[in-house]
C-alpha cells in the first residue's frame, strides 16, 4: 500500500542519520590515530570520513508511477552513495618524542577537527529526531485509517 | 435514487491528496541534509472540481465540452530556489509545521467520512441501533 511508503521514506533517513552518527563517532575516536593506513612503507594518519547521501528517486516504482500517471513519481527517501575521505591537509605538530616523528620532531595528525565533528553530530541527531517525528505521525495517520468502519 | 452521496467521493479525493502530501513532507525531512536537494511539494488540483462544476450548456451538436484537464486530485510542484549555502532548500520548520497541519487535516477527514458511513449505519438499521 502507499501510506506504508512514507515509513519506508522514513526510515531511509534514520538509517542515513545513524550512519553519519556512526562516522562521525569513528572521526572523533581516532582524533589522535597517526597510523590509520599504511602507504608506501610508512604510515599515514588517518582520514576524515564523510558520508555523501543524495535522494532516491530513480526508483522502479516511482518510474512506473510516473508512466502510469498515477502520482507523478515522488521520491522515496535518502540514499548514502559513498564515504569520503576529506582531502584537507593533516595537522602537523611539533613533538620530538612522538614514536611517528619526522626527522624534523613534526607529527602528522589527522584532519579531524573535533569542533567540527560536535557540529555535525548535532545536525545528524536533530534530523534524526525530525524523522522520528515524522515517522509517529505516519504511524498516526496510519491507526486512525484503522479507526474508519468501526 | 442516489444512496451515496457524492461527499464519500470528494473525501476520497481529499484523503488521496493529503497522503500525497504526507509522502511528500516525509521525503522532503528525509533531505534534508542532501546536498543540492530541492523540494518537493503536493498542490490540491481543482480541475475535476471546475470541470463538474463549469458542464457546458450544449444547445448544438457540435458544441465542444470544456476541455479539463486530468482527473487526479493533485499535482507535483518543484520549486528550486535555493535555502541553505549547499543547494538544499528544506525549511524544517516549515516542513514539520506543514507535517502537523496535514496529519490534523487527514484526521478530519477520516473522521467526517466516519460520519458518513455512521449515518448510513443507522439508516440501514432503520434507527433501531
Amino acid at each position: 500500500m502507499s501510506m506504508f511508503k512514507s515509513m519506508n521514506i522514513s526510515s531511509s533517513a534514520l538509517t542515513a542519520q545513524r550512519l553519519r552518527m556512526d562516522v562521525i563517532s569513528s572521526n572523533m575516536a581516532n582524533v589522535d590515530s597517526t597510523r590509520g593506513e599504511y602507504r608506501n612503507g610508512q604510515w599515514e594518519p588517518y582520514r576524515r570520513k564523510l558520508v555523501e547521501t543524495a535522494p532516491k528517486e530513480n526508483s522502479f516504482q516511482s518510474y512506473l508511477q510516473k508512466a502510469s500517471g498515477n502520482g507523478s513519481g515522488f521520491g522515496s527517501g535518502v540514499k548514502v552513495t559513498r564515504i569520503k575521505e576529506d582531502d584537507a591537509p593533516f595537522r602537523v605538530m611539533f613533538d620530538p618524542e612522538h614514536p611517528d616523528a619526522n626527522e624534523d620532531g613534526y607529527v602528522e595528525l589527522p584532519n579531524v577537527d573535533p569542533l567540527k565533528e560536535m557540529v555535525d553530530l548535532m545536525s545528524a541527531s536533530r534530523s534524526y529526531e525530525a524523522n522520528v517525528t515524522v515517522f509517529n505521525a505516519s504511524k498516526g495517520i496510519m491507526m486512525k485509517t484503522l479507526e474508519l468502519g468501526k | 435514487m442516489k444512496i451515496f452521496s457524492t461527499s464519500i467521493q470528494a473525501l476520497e479525493k481529499g484523503i488521496q491528496y493529503s497522503g500525497a502530501k504526507h509522502k511528500a513532507i516525509s521525503h522532503n525531512i528525509a533531505n534534508v541534509d542532501t546536498p543540492n536537494f530541492k523540494r518537493k511539494e503536493i498542490k490540491p488540483n481543482f480541475g475535476e472540481t471546475y470541470q463538474r462544476a463549469l458542464e457546458a450548456n450544449k444547445t448544438d451538436d457540435r458544441h465542444r465540452e470544456f476541455s479539463g484537464s486530468s482527473n487526479k486530485a493533485f499535482k507535483m510542484d518543484n520549486t528550486s530556489y535555493s535555502y541553505s549555502h549547499n543547494g538544499n532548500n528544506v525549511d524544517i520548520d516549515k516542513e514539520m509545521s506543514d507535517l502537523a497541519e496535514n496529519q490534523i487535516y487527514y484526521y478530519t477527514l477520516i473522521d467526517q467520512m466516519s460520519g458518513k458511513f455512521q449515518s448510513l449505519q443507522n439508516v440501514i438499521k432503520g434507527g433501531r441501533g
